[in-house]
């Protein structure tokens, strides 16, 4: 992996989502709409962002919150990675977008006219710009990509899966470079009704709206919506030392299995296979893994899930490794969310950080692994992350990486 | 107001397009509005004088060319003295104020 472009709750660039993250800031908060007050709790994780600095105002009028994130996180990637466009070779460089909601807030105006207005007038590039597979289409548009440009839509794991696939088509040789990962934009009234008619959102915290979702916690209550992209550029390791690149982290290993058993109810089973598929297919044991990215979303239902998974994955290993939950800071991104993830792993592994998982006071009885509760731990190297990503639907995707460091000795000895 | 300074308010407002720039002999491509872009337009200059136009698409290259088309709607709009549906499109549907 040779770029890193975040558009997030936690900031707009890979070293200040970082920092906050280490520091534990929370970027959720009580968001201040007229139609606030009708729901339960008004929170969201929102990212700062004017459309306007980033794009003329022609093009601006095309694009959904969802794909301006998308845009421009893949700029940031491709900066990161001083990719070379005038000697690539277009047609092996794909474009690999996870989005659960696509345009969903074009879709909601639209909705507004008909219904709420009672006006025929709905805008003309609403299905543009609502369309789940924008954003990607932008990103092989601005760049002239004419590789494979796809759209994986498997809800809260979509951008896992989006990466995990450009990495399988990268190793089979058909690509040189993927440009992977995840947007979402789905804090339009629509979508936060919808998600809280499911009762999956969590209760605001009576003395501090930023700590109501509280992954792992005895007290969690559920999840906090959040917005943003997360894009990221991977690359064959060779051609990446050939061009002198910075690499952030070698993808090791993709692992997706379904549930195939309930539309929302996360099974054991599931999770647990798709960590043992990630393994295998990254070729460690489970006692080789360092530390862990959960899911972690805060509901009832995945913490305890998720934890009994790990333990049935890794044993007694499961009470070593430490786990960080950082959507108790920056919310749900929901398709957005894996690949935000799976990039703060490697930027944390590149930093010796071990994430905090904020907002746990006390751990609930069936969570009881290391959480990294409340407080990060600095100088502890470490070479082996993986990141769990599940979802509504059951598909259930995880992501092994390994630090650069410990890749190019494994490389050099042949492994 | 005249015909073209009303486009040039929604071009202006819309497209953040600066005024100096707008001729009347100016291609619209030139100004960031392509083929679909004018789909978006026509949308705004149905709203801003209150005409329906035709469910196929116009080709209208220049500003003037759009500032023409729209007196011409106006124009036969003042002669029926109700809303103009051009190209015997269906009844208007209800405008939103611009």
């Amino acid at each position: 992996m040779t770029g890193i472009g975040i558009i997030s709750p936690l900031g707009n660039s890979a070293a200040e989502v970082l920092g906050n993250a280490t520091a534990g800031r929370s970027a959720i908060c009580r968001i201040d709409e007229p139609w606030c007050k009708r729901l339960v709790s008004p929170l969201a994780a929102c990212v700062k962002f004017s459309g306007d600095e980033h794009f003329d105002a022609p093009k601006l009028r095309m694009l959904d919150r969802v794909s301006q994130f998308a845009i421009v996180a893949a700029r940031q990637a491709l900066d990161d990675a001083r990719f070379d466009f005038e000697n690539a070779n277009r047609q092996r460089v794909g474009v690999f977008l996870g989005t659960g909601m696509g345009g969903s807030q074009t879709t909601d105006d639209a909705y507004h006219t008909l219904y709420a207005e009672q006006s025929d007038r709905v805008k003309p590039f609403t299905i543009l710009m609502g369309m789940t597979n924008a954003p990607a289409a932008w990103i092989g548009i601005e760049y002239e990509l004419t590789g494979p440009n796809l759209t994986y839509s498997t809800a809260c794991s979509s951008s896992a899966v989006s990466i995990g696939e450009a990495w399988m088509r990268l190793r089979n040789g058909d690509l040189d470079v993927a440009i992977a990962g995840g947007a979402e934009a789905p804090l339009s009234f629509g979508a936060l009704k919808a998600w809280e008619a499911l009762h999956t959102l969590a209760r605001e915290d009576p003395f501090d709206a930023s700590k109501s979702c509280k992954p792992f916690s005895k007290s969690r209550s559920g999840m906090v919506l959040g917005e943003g992209a997360t894009i990221v550029v991977l690359e064959d390791w060779e051609r990446a030392i050939r061009r002198g690149a910075t690499i952030h982290g070698e993808l090791i290993g993709y692992g997706v299995v379904t549930d195939a058993s309930h539309i929302t109810r996360p099974t054991v089973t599931g999770q647990a296979a798709a960590m043992r598929a990630g393994l295998q297919a990254a070729g460690c044991v489970p006692a080789s893994i360092d530390t862990i990215n959960a899911h972690g979303t805060g509901t009832q239902a995945n913490d305890a899930v998720e934890t009994a998974a790990i333990k049935q994955v890794f044993g007694a290993d499961a009470y070593r490794i430490p786990i960080s939950a950082t959507k108790a800071i920056h919310g749900h991104l929901l398709g957005a969310s894996g690949a935000l993830e799976f990039a703060l792993s490697l930027l944390a592994m590149q930093h010796d950080i071990l994430l905090p998982t904020m907002h746990l006071e006390i751990a609930a009885e069936d969570c009881d692994l290391d959480y990294v509760p409340n407080c990060a731990r600095h100088n502890v190297k470490f070479n082996t992350v993986m990141s769990n990503s599940f979802a509504f639907g059951g598909t259930n995707a995880v992501l092994v990486a390994r630090s650069a460091q410990s890749a190019a000795v494994r490389c050099a000895e042949g492994n | 107001m005249q015909t073209f300074e009303r486009l040039s308010k929604i071009l202006v407002k819309n497209y953040k397009i600066d005024p100096t720039r707008l001729t009347l002999d100016g291609p619209l491509e030139e100004l960031g509005i392509d083929s679909l872009g004018m789909a978006e337009l026509l949308f705004f200059i149905e709203d801003e004088f209150k005409v329906q136009l035709p469910f196929d698409p116009v080709a209208l290259p220049t500003l003037g060319d759009a500032v023409c088309y729209i007196d011409g709607l106006l124009a036969a709009q003042q002669v029926t003295e109700t809303p103009v549906i051009a190209g015997g499109a269906p009844p208007a549907a209800p405008h939103r104020p611009v």
